[in-house]
């Protein structure tokens, strides 16, 4: 990965109007601190984080639109910082003027602003939609018409605010898609929030976790999937399982041995020492129900308490150690194709996918 | 009393064209930048400004011309001025009724942009000038509808130039206080007449207003 296009250091952000615009008035006194976040060069950096964690003013910021009380951010390149908003705002007007809106904004002449309105058009395919009024777009129309505005500038970096935010899933699909192939073809540096894990996963290299105004993890996607930092982390991330435990010693391997209850136990890849009072996180893709001959990971029985089939997985609780795990399987395949509430399976988890938080 | 002539009531017209048209003129001037400002912008006592423009928008216009008089009595802080029963005393007076309508109408058109109007046009990389004219384009609807209303209030309003005026007979005379003078007297052929002159300058203005407002709307 190339050089960093966007640094923020010592970042200390309250959003204007914090006190008087906020709904309910909880955030009253709201700051961001950031002490260091990196944007690289052709990377996607989604920064995910629950409502009110300060995403937004994080992406303000580093647009320029947020006065930092304190700190800096440092733009390493000439061109320019595009930004789109989670409810992008379409003047009246044909959508193609509005696309064209940022270039006649730089004071381009009108038959250069056409030629480069058209391409970011056709990259997003709106090339039918270019003489309808904004305002009789739908939600979907309208974010893409919002992306053609901010790629038409041919950003050196771009800020996406909830980019699928109200979208069904198709539809983020197929902008999720358009979008890479965008970004692909630029080689723009993209950093986009979200409260959606899922939304994040479809575009994110790296991701980073905010929470309540503090950056609290940040890393390659693998990396703070597998490995949060701690349990707030950990459910934000999807890691549904957490249970809480004692490392009690070691197996010949070197495993950790962790006791969650009584007999049952569970093995996982850490170095914490004997003694220490952990949270067992392991994700539900990671809890294996299609056990074969040969798993040599295989944790004991478990009744399946709940089943929910959403017709692609199904998601099973499996009551353990007197907590339920969550595990996924694929709905008509394997095991997925027959379980039900009630049956008794065998699960096994790998000791490499137990991540030990201390407690 | 001799009977008026055409020359009176079209000299009686024109003045009321002048002394309004200034007073709009003025009052839009004035009121549309406060309007944007306090539409568009977050400050302290912001809330207050907002709650007095719209105190301001219902005054009696008899109450500001009483204030006015006061202010430019003879003896009044602005006496020396000699601005008493002149048509600049009407005019102050017109624009003390429409620079509320003017900033409370369009104050609510901006306002009516959503908080993020302003940091989304910024980070389209629109600013100063462009942005301005962004603004205006998008508000064109509300701006107008400030305007119109100012037109109204101003043409109609007869209590406070009547007060700061006088009704002089080729001096301050205007067409709403003529219709007035003319009705008091019983002569209601010539208050008609006024009635009808004040009528048709009322539709022509706002017409040509409404057209502008509505141009290029679907």
């Amino acid at each position: 990965m190339s050089g960093v296009v966007l640094e923020a250091r010592e970042l200390r952000v309250r959003p204007f109007g914090a006190r008087s615009e906020r709904r309910g008035g909880t955030e009253s006194g709201f700051v961001l601190e950031i002490e260091a976040l990196d944007l690289h060069a052709g990377e996607v950096l989604a920064v995910l984080g629950p409502n009110g964690a300060g995403k937004s003013t994080l992406l303000r910021a580093l647009g320029g639109l947020e006065m930092p009380e304190r700190g800096q951010i440092v733009a390493h390149t000439s061109g320019p910082v595009a930004m789109v908003f989670q409810r992008p705002l379409l003047l009246s007007g044909s959508v193609a003027w509005n696309v064209a809106l940022p270039l006649w904004g730089a004071g381009m002449p009108r038959a250069e602003r056409r030629g480069r309105a058209q391409r970011a058009l056709a990259h997003f395919g709106l090339e039918a939609l270019a003489e309808r009024r904004g305002i009789t777009l739908s939600g979907g129309e309208m974010r893409r018409v919002a992306l053609a505005q901010a790629f038409v500038r041919e950003p050196a970096v771009l800020l996406l605010d909830e980019p699928f935010d109200d979208l069904d899933a198709r539809a983020q699909e197929m902008l999720s898609l358009d979008l890479r192939s965008a970004i692909g073809a630029t080689g723009v540096a993209v950093a986009l929030v979200t409260h959606d894990l899922r939304q994040a996963m479809l575009l994110a290299d790296r991701i980073a976790v905010l929470l309540g105004g503090r950056l609290a993890q940040a890393g390659m996607r693998a990396d703070v999937l597998r490995r949060p930092a701690s349990a707030e982390v950990a459910r934000l991330v999807g890691m549904a399982n957490l249970l809480p435990g004692s490392v009690v010693g070691r197996d010949e391997s070197g495993y950790a041995v962790v006791e969650i209850a009584g007999e049952c136990r569970l093995r996982a890849a850490s170095g914490l020492a004997v003694g220490t009072s952990v949270l067992a996180g392991i994700r539900p893709e990671h809890v294996k129900i299609d056990v074969g001959r040969g798993e040599t990971s295989v944790l004991g029985k478990g009744l399946v308490a709940r089943t929910l089939h959403d017709g692609v997985l199904v998601t099973a609780w499996i009551a353990w150690a007197g907590h339920e795990l969550r595990t996924v399987a694929i709905a008509g395949r394997g095991l997925g194709h027959a379980l039900a509430d009630g049956d008794e399976v065998p699960f096994a988890v790998r000791p490499e996918d137990v991540h030990l938080i201390r407690r | 009393m001799s009977e008026p002539s055409f020359a009176t009531l079209s000299e009686i017209a024109l003045r009321t064209l002048v002394v309004s048209g200034s007073a709009l003129v003025l009052a839009v001037a004035l009121g549309l930048p406060l309007g944007l400002l306090l539409g568009g912008r977050r400050f302290r006592g912001r809330g207050l400004a907002v709650s007095i423009v719209n105190a301001a928008m219902g005054l009696p216009p008899v109450v500001v011309g009483l204030v006015v008089a006061l202010l430019l009595w003879r003896s009044g802080p602005l006496g020396s001025l000699g601005l008493m029963y002149t048509p600049t005393a009407m005019v102050i007076a017109q624009v003390a009724i429409a620079l509320p309508l003017v900033v409370g109408i369009s104050h609510a058109a901006v306002g009516a942009l959503g908080p993020e109007w302003r940091l989304q046009v910024r980070a389209l990389g629109v600013r100063g000038a462009r942005a301005l004219w962004l603004l205006l384009r998008e508000t064109k609807l509300g701006l107008l509808a400030a305007v119109i209303a100012a037109l109204g209030g101003i043409l109609s309003e007869v209590g406070a130039v009547m007060m700061v005026g006088g009704n002089l007979e080729g001096e301050t005379r205007v067409l709403t206080t003529g219709i007035l003078m003319y009705t008091q007297m019983g002569r209601f052929s010539e208050a008609l007449a006024l009635s009808a002159l004040l009528l048709g300058i009322t539709f022509l203005l706002a017409g040509t207003l409404t057209a502008l407002q509505q141009a290029g709307r679907r």
